[in-house]
């Protein structure tokens, strides 16, 4: 009899191990943002604000989401492209909009190179990418107001660090 | 006379289906009952039921024990699966086979010409399988570039081949005799996982035999339902007082 009694406790006890399981939602990670940090130019160790700054991704009619538009930062952080190995932004300083709704302000175009590597996070988050040999490229215009650009890290596995200086 | 009670009441739990056994007429001379020993081989009529109404899942397991004395089985499990497994962003096959090799020790005390079990085990299981990804999209909560999907990741199907799992089982069941000889089996298991060759892009979320595996855990669950018939070798006068 206290054999049977202990066999439905075992069982009881065995259920409860399994009411609930943490495996079906995603909390062990995300595909990361590049993280980004804007320098000044004269002093080269300084945080500087870019003074309201508009990102728009090449393509796109809207800008990324990651930060308030045409607000002063000196740190964004940007969507890179998960199904291609390079993504393009126009970096706008001085953003602000025209009578007729055009924009206004200095753009310059930023294009970001780099290999993807997918990554199994757990059962619940499935995949995501980390990126690797991070390299950017500025296009050249007449009034270039980014001077300098400065890859920190070429892995971007976290958004912990910032990835890329950009010095104006 | 409480002892029967209950272990009455856990048998009518255990097997409410089952109205009726024919049992032998018990005579005053019951003590001269002899009890069968033989070979039982069955199969998991809960994998073929699953195997016919989901199309992502094949499997069969074939079980049998052998009687080694009143109470004590030796018991084993065979089997194959194949589950795909379709995750929010990602889907997977596991196809292997199992096997599993134990005890039984019934706990059950049949009355005179009853062959029913209440039983604990214990296994020790090994699997052998192979995992496909089929394909997956990457999670990303950023909805910039892809407001309404999720971003292709591949869809050229990546073979983990030869990959093993061994794993130690505790076991609670029944086994009712419902017609001579041929026996109806419930069991649920709870397997501790202690080796598995979990290496490469994609872990081992699933093994055949042992089932869901959880990340941070080393438990799985899992159950059958069998049908299985005795194949009686020899009888063994059972003794005159249990």
């Amino acid at each position: 009899m206290i054999k049977q009694i202990l066999s439905l406790l075992t069982m009881a006890i065995g259920f409860l191990f399994f009411s609930c399981e943490k495996d079906d939602i995603c909390v062990e990670g995300d595909t990361p943002l590049l993280v980004i940090a804007f320098y000044d130019m004269a002093a080269i160790e300084t945080l500087k604000d870019v003074p309201t700054l508009r990102v728009v991704g090449n393509g796109k009619l809207l800008p990324i989401t990651t930060f308030t538009d045409r607000t002063a930062l000196n740190t964004v952080s940007i969507p890179l492209k998960t199904e291609e190995d390079a993504t393009t932004f126009t970096f706008t300083n001085t953003s602000a909009a025209a009578e007729d709704g055009s924009e206004t302000g200095n753009a310059d175009v930023v294009t970001f190179a780099y290999d993807r590597e997918a990554d199994f996070k757990s059962r619940g988050c499935g995949f995501i990418i980390t990126y690797t040999n991070l390299a950017v490229s500025l296009e050249n215009d007449t009034d270039n107001w980014i001077k300098n650009i400065e890859v920190v890290t070429t892995t971007i596995e976290n958004q912990d660090t910032t990835h890329v200086k950009i010095f104006h | 006379m409480l002892k029967y009670f209950i272990n009455g009441f856990l048998y009518l739990v255990c097997t409410a289906a089952v109205a009726q056994t024919s049992n032998t007429l018990v005579t005053k001379n019951s003590e001269l009952y002899k009890d069968t020993y033989g070979i039982r081989l069955g199969v998991d009529l809960s994998r073929i039921i699953t195997s016919a109404l989901d199309d992502n899942y094949k499997g069969l397991e074939l079980v049998a024990d052998y009687r080694l004395s009143k109470n004590l089985y030796i018991a084993a499990e065979l089997g194959n699966e194949n589950k795909t497994k379709q995750e929010n962003l990602y889907n997977f096959n596991t196809q292997g086979s199992y096997l599993k090799i134990g005890i039984d020790k019934n706990t059950y005390a049949n009355w005179y010409g009853e062959q029913n079990a209440i039983y604990m085990g214990a296994r020790l299981g090994f699997s052998t399988f192979n995992n496909t990804l089929n394909n997956y999209q990457i999670f990303n909560t950023n909805r910039y570039w892809n407001p309404t999907s999720f971003a292709e990741g591949a869809n050229v199907a990546e073979e983990f081949n030869t990959r093993t799992a061994a794993w130690l089982e505790a076991i609670f069941g029944a086994k009712v005799a419902v017609l001579s000889n041929l026996y109806l089996g419930a069991s649920v298991r709870l397997g501790f996982l202690f080796t598995d060759t979990n290496k490469g892009s994609f872990p081992i979320l699933w093994i055949p035999g042992f089932n869901k595996v959880t990340s941070g855990s080393k438990f799985g669950v899992g159950y059958n339902y069998t049908l299985s018939y005795m194949i009686p070798i020899y009888k063994k006068d059972r003794k005159k007082k249990d």
